[in-house]
Parts: C-alpha cells; structure tokens; sequence
C-alpha cells in the first residue's frame, strides 16, 4: 500500500529550517527590490550571475559533503530552499539540472577525479550541465536509445543525436545516455553514460526553439566524438540502473508542483477586492489541493533524509502527477474568475503570467515522465500485488 | 516491524471480524453494529486520545486517528469517532468523567432548536439536533451548544430524549433527537471551556471523517486492483490493458493524497498548530479524493460492483456520505477561501511554511 510507514506527523520542520527559509525569502526580497529579476514561471530565465549568488550563500548542493562544496544539510533543508526559489519565481534554471540530478550522480557513481573537478564548481553556481537522454525515435522508451560509444583506445567514440537538452548551448557539459554493446533481448542492459565537456570537437550544438521562438531546447549531434576513460560515469553496462536510480527524489520535489503557484499569488491578490462565493470556493479548492501535494512531496523528502534510499519510486510518480495537474488548474482558475487576456508582453504581470503558465502547460506534464508513463509505473506496481 | 504497524495490525484484525457483507448487511439495517462494538469496547480501542485520569484509555489524536482509518476501511458502523474524538473531547476538557458505553455527538447549529433553561435547581431542555449520528444506540449524548454569549457543554442521558431515527446514505444512524422540558442535573450543563467551541467541534468531526475516507479509498484501491488483476475479458486481465491502468493507477493517487492529507491533519490537531488549516485540507482533498475515486472503482468493476451482494457499495455508499458530513468541500473551500484571501499571498505563504504559528 502507498506510504506504508510514512509518519506524516513528523512533517513539521524543524525550528533551524525556519532560520533558512527567513534567509532565502530576505535575499529574494532584496533581489526583487533591486529589479535583479523578473517572475517568469516554469523554472525561471538561466541568469548565471543569479546563479552564482544563490551558490555563494551555500544553497547548491546543499546536502553533499563539505569536501565537495556541500554543506551536508538535510533533504528538508533543499525542499525548504528549492520551495522559496520557485515560489517566488527567480531564474534559477543555469544551476537548477546540475544540482538536482548530476550532483547526486557524481555523489553516487562518480569517480573521486569526476566529483573534483565538477562537484565545487557546480555547487558555487559556476558550472552548469545538459542532458542528453531523448533522441529523435526515442522518449518516453527510453531503453531505446540509437546514441552509440564505441570502445577506442583510451576511450570512447561517440555518435549520434540527443533532442530537448535544456540550455546545452550554454552548459559546461552534459550527461550522454548511450549504448555500449550491441540491443540485446534486455534493452536495459548494454547501456552507459558519458560525461562530455562543452563545447567539444565533434560536438554540434543547434537549437531547438519553444514554440513561442524562445531558445532553451537543443538538439545535440555527436559526430565520432572522443570520450575520454575518465569521462565514464560509473560502471559501463549500468547507465539504465544509474539514470533511474534518483527518479523519487527528481519526481517528487516542489519543482513538480510550483511552477503556477507565483500566478496563484497573483490570483489571490487581486481577488481581494472583491471576492465572491465561487471565488473564495475556488481558491479554497486550490489552496488545499496545492497543501495535500506538498504534503506527500514534504513526506518523500523527509523519508529521504531519515534513510538513504527509501523506495517510494511509485509514490514520487503520483507526486509528479498530481502536482503538474494542478499546476494547470490554477492557469484555469484564472481564466474563470479574472476576465484576463494572457499576453506575453503584457504590461499586467497578472496577464502576463496567464500567458507563460499557457504556454508552458504542455511541456510539465511530459517532461521527466509523461503522465502516461507515470500512470503505467503506477499500475505496475498495483500489478504485482498492493 | 514499527510500533504503528503493529497496532494497525491488531485494529485491523478486530474490524475484519466483521467486515463480512452479512454482517454489513446488518448493520446497514439497524444503524450501526452491536457485536463489533462490544469487541472493541475489549480493547479499550474506543477511548483512544481521552486522558486516562478521566476514563479514557490515553494516546494521541494520530493515534485514534489511525484507528480511525482503519475503521472506515473496513466498513466499521460504530461511534469510535463519536465517542473518542468527539464525546471524549468536550467532556475531557471540561473535566467530566466520560459515562460508560457508547456516545453521540450533536452540534447544535444551523436549523437546530435548543433550549436551555433553569428551573427549580436544575436544568430543563427542550428542542431537537440534527444529526447527532448513533444516538439511538448511545448510553447518552454529548452537545456542544452556542447559547447566548458563550457555549455550552451538556451531556444528556439516552432517558432524556426521543429519537427519530435517520441514517445516511450508507444506511449510518444519523438520528434527530427532541427533548420535551426535559431536567437534566445540574453537572450535565456546563459553560464550555475557551477550547471547546461549535468551530473546534467542526474541526474535529471533519477531521474523522477524512480520516476515514482515506481508509474507505484504501479499501476500494485494494478491491478494485484485486478484481482487475482476476477479471479477464478479451482473453487477458483487464489490469494488462492500459485504459484500465490509467484509471487504476488515478486511484491510487487520489488514496495517497486522502491520506497524506488526513494523517498530517491529525498530527496538527495533536499539535494544535495551525489545525483549522490544515483539516481543512484534509476534509477539501479527503472529499474529492472520495468522488474521483468512488467513481473509477465503479467504472473498474463493471456491473459487478452496483450489485447489493459485492462488498464495494458499503465503501462507496460510505464515500460519498461523508464526503458531506461535517461540511462539504464547497463549505470548507468558502472558509479557507475567504481566509486566503484576506490574509493576502505573502501571509498566507507563510502561514502554509509554517513561518507564522497559531498562538498557543
């Protein structure tokens, strides 16, 4: 059964965690009054000087180990942190792959030469990454990547091409999902990642723009590029194991369920001259529909920092699939009671964020797992017995 | 094995016992059922979270409300929210000692009618509530009554009033009860305590009956799970085709979040911190979870499961009875709406992070 021995009652944060959150809102504060940014939803804009002022206060990689630039915090304190970036929508999307997935990567399968080089330079918001997991003929099938490494003399020479690599174009380097030997009757075997540092020779980066003509996809060509030994991520054979290995915690975090909530605020601002019933019956809908989600999300964080590896994978799926839902009924909610039109440019922020949280609402619920796929992980696990 | 599994174990053992469709069956047509009551009278498992100095049994508000849970799992027709929970609440805080056997719980509100007044030395009551849920299986009924400028606790013996029986859709007694200038002594009416109000009185009640709706979806995820995985049609279990994975798989989501929800509810009325918020939450998400999810465990089961001999309808019927009871989502929705909205999105931010505490 779901959260079996979860103990919701131990999800009140602990007092120093009050200490942090106050820390982020001030800096936050500061940083809008100073017009340093401005709210954009869905992860924000990639600003690199942003970035390395979030690092300088210690809030990358917050729970690594100190020798590599962590701060050896609890997976409480990132929720609490990550929680007050999104809420207030600042661009945190340079540092915001690096930390959540290739830090924990390096942390878990890299090698001690891999995690100095990076681990420091990642967590003082200086070094970005990309990655390279979908191909044109391979999404949701994942195992079914063409991306090939063949074995060279000290290294690999990779081929192939990757799509939707978020900011490669800017990124110090990416992660390449890629097969190592030959599709065999296991699809999930034979695979491997590698490290590949940006740019590099045979390494052609071209975007792919938004459908509003903005630039934050790529595609990513691979034409025999030499991949160093060193530039194995983990074991050869295990890249299958080792990208699916965090998927709780990457499914499961406020960035699931956040990315409308600086609309909702907006919403509940300018209502307040004059709600009716069906408004105030609506924003109570949506304020606890938003609670119930970031409770079972506090939940997996906490369990994450009571053990190492909970397995709460099928949890952290609905948490994906609820939260990116109601992050599109909030868009909706405005449309209902607000006679707004959503405009990109519009000189109402209100109206203006209606036009990004429309135009985002495709691109949440597929990327990190499609509903579809999350629905399917779900039902398996059912399949073999509640 | 944890100290909570275990004693869900042990709870859970107790309400299997009957959780049988006769013995459903026959409750649903007397209102509640004796037997199980009497086994959990045994265990002291229907005084959980009442102080022990005042008869109870101790333990926390979690505690009892995973009894709770369990409870509406498996289908349990008994007044173990009323009496614990509720009952055991208003009396423990005024410091009376709980009565022996079953109580009802009343809230007199809205179209109720109640008088008390003083005659001769002693109380005299006239009026009716409505609902008071199992009262006429109650040894007596504890109200909690806004009279004049303050609230009232009264405790009246089950000799001091007529009941109408009703019940819920799930065929639960929801009685009205009428007193006629009846006198009740004088320790059966007193001034409530600042902690016990008609709101506070809400509160709890909503809280039990999330709570237990996210015991009632856990059930029918079960069933609805078992029975595609054994069902074949088109020469396979309808579990291996998608459309029904889909649907199975929205179900449990609803079942996790009624009880992530409901449980973090509990832990904040244990906490008395920021409680109202959070059972409203719990009481929003626990009754839309009921809806969504009744409605996929139908359509999973086909035909099979609108029938009167197939368990599913005693967990349905009771969904959507107390998705209602103890207010509806749209009446917790208006109240938290209209709080959201005057506290305005950087208060209200911080109240939901914890940054700003209710004042203890």
């Amino acid at each position: 059964m779901l959260f079996t021995s979860t103990d919701f009652s131990a999800l009140d944060l602990p007092e120093h965690l009050s200490q942090v959150r106050h820390e982020v809102r001030e800096f936050l504060h500061e940083e809008r009054r100073q017009g340093s940014f401005r709210v954009h939803l869905g992860h924000g804009e990639f600003d690199a000087e942003f970035s390395r002022k979030v690092g300088s206060r210690g809030w990358i990689g917050v729970t690594w180990p100190k020798k590599y630039g962590g701060r050896e915090a609890s997976y409480l304190e990132r929720f609490v942190i990550t929680e007050e970036l999104l809420a207030a929508a600042a661009p945190i999307s340079a540092h915001w792959i690096a930390d959540r997935q290739t830090g924990p990567s390096f942390l878990r399968f890299g090698t001690e030469a891999q995690r100095q080089k990076y681990l420091p330079a990642i967590a003082k918001g200086e070094c970005y990454f990309a990655i390279g997991m979908s191909e044109p003929n391979s999404g949701s099938d994942l195992a079914s990547v063409r991306t090939r490494a063949d074995k060279v003399s000290g290294g690999w020479k990779l081929s192939g091409q990757k799509v939707w690599s978020s900011w490669a174009h800017k990124a110090h380097a990416m992660f390449v999902l890629c097969r190592t030997s030959p599709l065999a009757e296991n699809k999930h075997e034979g695979l491997s990642q590698l490290i590949v540092d940006l740019p590099s020779p045979g390494v052609t980066i071209r975007p792919i723009n938004f459908l509003n003509n903005e630039h934050h996809f790529n595609e990513v060509f691979f034409d025999e590029a030499f991949v160093p030994d060193e530039m194995v991520l983990g074991e050869i054979g295990q890249g299958w194991r080792q990208v699916t290995s965090e998927l709780a915690l990457e499914r499961s975090g406020p960035e699931r369920y956040m990315n409308t909530l600086p609309l909702f605020f907006a919403l509940i601002d300018r209502l307040k001259t004059s709600p009716d019933r069906m408004a105030r019956v609506t924003v109570g809908t949506l304020l606890a529909r938003f609670a119930s989600v970031r409770v079972m999300s506090l939940a997996i964080a906490s369990e994450f920092s009571r053990e190492t590896s909970p397995n709460l994978a099928t949890e952290a799926a609905l948490v994906k699939d609820i939260g990116t839902h109601f992050e599109r009924e909030v868009t909706e909610a405005v449309k209902m009671l607000l006679d707004v039109t959503p405009g990109v440019d519009a000189d109402d922020e209100l109206e203006r964020l209606v036009g990004e949280a429309t135009i985002f609402a495709p691109i949440s619920t597929i990327r990190g797992g499609t509903t579809q796929i999350l629905r399917g992980i779900v039902a398996k696990r059912l399949e073999g017995g509640v | 094995m944890s100290d909570s599994t275990l004693l869900q174990d042990a709870v859970s053992r107790v309400f299997l016992d009957f959780y049988r469709n006769d013995r459903l069956n026959k409750a649903r047509q007397e209102g509640w059922c004796t037997e199980l009551w009497k086994a959990l009278e045994q265990t002291g498992m229907t005084l959980v979270s009442v102080p022990e100095s005042l008869g109870g049994s101790g333990g926390s508000v979690v505690e009892a409300a995973e009894i709770l849970r369990l409870s509406g799992k498996y289908c349990a027709a008994v007044p173990l929210a009323e009496t614990a929970l509720l009952a055991g609440w208003a009396l423990a805080a005024q410091g009376i000692a709980l009565p022996q056997g079953p109580l009802a719980f009343g809230i007199v509100q809205g179209r109720d009618q109640l008088r008390v007044d003083r005659n001769d030395g002693a109380w005299e009551i006239s009026g009716y509530v409505d609902p008071v849920p199992y009262a006429r299986h109650a040894s007596a009924v504890v109200l909690v009554a806004r009279i004049g400028a303050g609230s009232k606790v009264i405790c009246a013996p089950a000799s001091t009033y007529r009941v109408h029986p009703h019940a819920n859709l799930a065929g639960e007694a929801r009685d009205r009860i009428v007193f006629d200038e009846d006198a009740l002594d004088d320790w059966r009416v007193s001034d409530a305590e600042s902690s016990v109000t008609v709101e506070q009185a809400l509160q709890r009640g909503a809280l039990a009956r999330a709570v237990q709706m996210s015991g009632a979806l856990e059930r029918i995820l079960e069933m609805t799970t078992e029975y595609a995985r054994h069902r074949a049609q088109f020469g396979r279990p309808i579990i291996k085709f998608q459309a029904v994975q889909q649907e199975l798989a929205r179900l449990a989501g609803e079942a996790a979040i009624a009880k992530a929800s409901a449980m973090a509810a509990a832990a904040s009325v244990q906490a008395n911190d920021r409680a109202e918020m959070a059972v409203a939450f719990a009481k929003i998400r626990a009754g839309e979870a009921a809806q969504a999810g009744a409605s996929i465990a139908h359509q999973l089961h086909g035909a099979i499961g609108v029938t009167d001999e197939y368990l599913l309808h005693h967990s349905t019927l009771r969904l959507w009875a107390w998705r209602s009871e103890y207010g509806s989502e749209a009446v917790w929705a208006d109240k938290l709406g209209r709080h959201a909205l005057d506290r305005g999105s950087a208060k209200l931010w911080a109240e939901i992070t914890g940054s700003v505490r209710d004042p203890r």
